[in-house]
């Protein structure tokens, strides 16, 4: 039986039950995990123009620079998370006594990251409205001098009212999709080590708690 | 030999003889007569009062009174008997003629050897029928020169600032001055202008000269006055040592009512600018200097003019570590648009800024508490109900 992207939304369990059955194949998650980067890059290249703008006055000329890394570098580590969370769950799966191949758990993970496709593409949407409202605060050559210039400039930016909307907006709207993608990870899970649905959702929820722990201090910070 | 000498003898003492004969042939008493008519109708000195050493020249109008006879004059000179006015040109040794209602003029040069007092130059006219006419005239030599005062002057010069000075020229002597030329010098000064040509000058009249001067250090001043007195071109010079100073007229805006407020570590720093001084500070602007790092809205704040004993507000932003003392600059422009600066610090020390309160984003934390709770207890009974 074969099963559609619709029913990993929908059917989850009965997706991943049909996917183990067939050969291991990295192919289509490392496609949505492509997207997912490009998603990711072009949202930083919306942030990150804010930080350029901040320090052109510093290094007239590096923006492009700044900006054009900071999108390679969320593309990248894009992929790079997909590898770690993968690592993460397998190695908890472990403890469980779990079976089934790595790349096996690397495919699942590959496809549970679908859904926030979605979320940053709704953050992107999000920051093309307010960053045009976000006051940027530009440093000079003089306030290099100073660390702590630099530091209450960088401050100034992350509490800019905007840019405290968007942080927000997009810290709900990615644990809301995260954990769409948790959801899919522990069916996922089940199936690619062979453990219970309890134990997949211990392997599963307990980084996902701890990721979401981490985004919720990252917030009381700013 | 004898001989040779009897004939130049014989004819001088024909020649002499008959000089005399011709001479007294015409005295007459209709010719003495005629000779009283005969009178000096204008003497002109110029100048009309001299310095010493000064050259000039003297006019005499002889007029022949008589309606229907001419007389015929043959010598005129004019002589001082010390030697006061000395007569530089040479005297007029030949016949003329002067017709009934007639005029003759008699020109001059002489130059004035003594000191500061009247002189009386005797006029001589040898007339060919009749006596000398002598007429004795009046002259001055006077050494007083013009008087260069300075009426207005600033409180204070300060480098660089342009200033605006009033002299005044004024003429104590008899006569009147002409070609009167203002020079204003000195050291490191400029002056605008440096020359002013001022032209005639009447006796005991005086004229009034604006002069914006902006000096580069402290030096004397001269005022020189160059003035022709007939031909002769005198001098006179008046000094003013520029001290640097303050201007007690000056604007003096002063900074008062300061607050200082942080919002998100972008300081905002109100005040008031109060005009303290006698004169109109023009586009007065405060802004803030490093290490403060001036920020959008109000990197810098224009004022404007400020008359004495107004007051405007102001508002600048800036980011600033916190802790630190800040320089406000305040800026303005004096009548002549030189930029007057001054600055201020103002401490941050002990100002309470929002970003230190501790504001946490309530609602985002409850939805995203709310989300984790629901997938939570979601599974949680999804894997009671699975267990079941």
């Amino acid at each position: 039986m074969k099963h559609s992207f619709s029913d990993l939304f929908l059917k989850p369990d009965l997706f991943f039950q049909d996917l183990v059955t067939k050969k291991e194949s990295l192919g289509r998650p490392a496609l949505i995990i492509l997207a997912a980067g490009i998603a990711a890059a072009v949202y930083a290249y919306l942030v990150v123009g804010l930080t350029a703008r901040m320090i052109a006055g510093i290094m007239p000329g590096m923006e492009t620079i700044i900006i054009l890394s900071t999108a390679i570098g969320a593309l990248f580590s894009t992929f790079v998370f997909w590898i770690l969370w993968a690592g993460v769950i397998f190695a908890l799966s472990w403890v469980f006594k779990g079976k089934g191949s790595f790349k096996r758990t690397m495919e699942i993970v590959g496809y549970g990251y679908l859904p926030q496709i979605f979320g940053i593409l709704i953050t992107c949407i999000v920051a093309f409205f307010y960053i045009p409202h976000v006051h940027v605060p530009e440093l000079t050559a003089a306030a290099v001098q100073d660390p702590q210039v630099i530091q209450e400039t960088t401050k100034a930016l992350m509490h800019d009212p905007a840019m405290l909307v968007l942080t927000q907006i997009t810290a709900v709207v990615s644990i809301a999709f995260f954990l769409l993608s948790a959801n899919m990870w522990i069916f996922g899970l089940k199936h690619a080590r062979t453990i219970s649905l309890r134990d997949a959702a211990i392997c599963v929820g307990v980084p996902v708690v701890g990721y979401s722990i981490y985004i919720l201090s990252m917030m009381t910070v700013i | 030999m004898k001989k040779i000498l009897f004939i130049p003898i014989i004819a001088l003492c024909l020649f002499l003889g008959t000089m005399t004969i011709a001479a007294s042939a015409y005295v007459t008493p209709e010719s003495i007569v005629a000779a009283g008519r005969v009178y000096v109708s204008s003497v002109t000195y110029d100048p009309t009062v001299f310095f010493t050493d000064d050259v000039g020249t003297v006019i005499f109008e002889v007029t022949n009174g008589n309606t229907d006879q001419g007389v015929v004059v043959n010598h005129a000179t004019l002589s001082e008997t010390n030697h006061n006015i000395r007569l530089t040109s040479g005297t007029y040794d030949y016949s003329s003629n002067i017709g009934p209602g007639k005029t003759q003029t008699f020109t001059f040069s002489v130059k004035a050897d003594g000191r500061d007092g009247t002189y009386y130059p005797t006029f001589s006219l040898s007339l060919r029928d009749a006596d000398n006419l002598w007429y004795k005239t009046m002259v001055q030599i006077d050494n007083t020169p013009l008087v260069v005062t300075i009426l207005d002057k600033p409180d204070a010069f300060t480098q660089g600032r342009k200033k605006t000075m009033n002299v005044q020229v004024a003429n104590p002597r008899k006569n009147d001055v002409y070609s009167l030329l203002l020079e204003i010098s000195g050291t490191g000064i400029t002056s605008t202008p440096s020359k002013i040509f001022i032209g005639e000058l009447v006796a005991n009249a005086n004229k009034t000269i604006n002069v914006a001067i902006t000096p580069d250090q402290p030096t004397t001043l001269e005022i020189t006055v160059y003035y022709a007195n007939g031909d002769n071109i005198h001098k006179v010079t008046t000094e003013l040592p520029i001290v640097f100073g303050t201007d007690k007229k000056q604007a003096n805006p002063v900074v008062s009512n300061i607050q200082v407020k942080s919002d998100n570590g972008i300081y905002h720093v109100t005040g008031d600018v109060t005009n303290a001084g006698l004169e109109t500070a023009n586009a007065v602007m405060v802004t803030t200097l490093s290490p403060a790092v001036p920020q959008d809205p109000y990197r810098t704040y224009v004022v404007g003019a400020l008359k004495p004993d107004d007051f405007g507000s102001f508002e600048v932003t800036f980011f600033a570590q916190n802790g630190s003392s800040i320089p406000i600059q305040l800026s303005y422009k004096d009548a002549d648009g030189n930029i007057i600066t001054s600055t201020y610090d103002v401490t941050l020390s002990s100002l309470p800024t929002s970003s230190q309160k501790s504001d946490l984003p309530i609602l985002p934390i409850v939805v995203v508490v709310i989300i984790v709770g629901v997938f939570a207890g979601g599974w949680v009974i999804y894997l009671r109900r699975n267990k079941k």
